[in-house]
């Protein structure tokens, strides 16, 4: 029998990116026991008004919109599997750990962390695949 | 009880770009339910050889590529549940974005864009996680 996906929809307006920035994706899509997420930013998430910050303020809002995300398709942050943690300059590195390690107290998911550039100015997007 | 890697190969042998290149991976791996395929950059389907373009012109031809290989493996662009999209700017969000959604018509799969340097000077690298 073959698998098919399922599309989780944006929990709330400011998370659907697809209708606020035309982006040409869906926020999640669920296949197989996993939940697939777009990269996620700092916004805000009733209004998708976009929060450039720094590092610490924009990873600390993009984990709260992880959080809406996933559990409002029934997964969670400890469910987190694969991260691909998208920053814009590796000096700030150290940074990023310390707000990180807030939101995955115990047993973190496995990681990926590369410098790259950013939509609009952002300095971090998370990528994510969490078990759902 | 173990499940089975099976190497993903093209129809199409010139859109087997590893091989085509002699790079130590593979086009794409089919395991479980999923087929993971390699970051795809734009080559002409009838020559094998990169087709440096504009960022729409690439993005065209990697999809068309893509679509290619994954019916390739008894999948196809609409049982894609993710794509990762490198751009070498972006200030060309746009115009990839544009040109992509032509092979995503309904329901587009989550995705992340990032901006990168990609090999060979080439303008866009895509890839994707699809089901079986």
């Amino acid at each position: 029998m073959r698998i098919n996906r399922e599309l989780i929809r944006a929990p709330s307006a400011g998370l659907d990116f697809q209708v606020i920035f035309g982006h040409h994706q869906t926020p999640a899509i669920r296949a197989a026991g996993l939940i697939f997420c777009s990269g996620m930013l700092a916004v805000n998430p009733e209004t998708g008004e976009r929060e450039q910050g720094t590092v610490t303020s924009e990873t600390r809002r993009i984990f709260e919109n992880l959080k809406i995300l996933l559990e409002s398709a029934g997964s969670s942050l400890d469910r987190l599997v694969q991260v691909h943690a998208l920053i814009y300059d590796r000096i700030e590195y150290d940074v990023l750990n310390r707000a990180y390690r807030q939101y995955v107290p115990d047993a973190p998911p496995c990681r990926t962390v590369w410098s790259t550039q950013i939509e609009a100015g952002l300095k971090v997007q998370l990528d994510v695949i969490a078990a759902a | 009880m173990t499940s089975k890697k099976i190497s993903v190969t093209p129809s199409n042998t010139r859109l087997d770009i590893p091989n085509t290149f002699g790079l130590p991976y593979g086009t794409g791996s089919k395991a479980g339910n999923f087929i993971f395929l390699s970051g795809l950059i734009a080559v002409d389907p009838v020559t094998g050889e990169r087709a440096h373009g504009t960022v729409v012109s690439e993005t065209r031809l990697i999809l068309g590529n893509m679509a290619h290989i994954l019916q390739s493996s008894a999948s196809s662009l609409d049982r894609v549940v993710k794509t990762t999209v490198w751009l070498q700017s972006m200030l060309e969000l746009d115009d990839m974005n544009g040109a992509y959604r032509a092979f995503f018509p309904n329901d587009p799969p989550a995705r992340t864009v990032c901006g990168a340097r990609i090999n060979y000077g080439m303008k866009v690298q895509i890839d994707c996680i699809a089901l079986v």
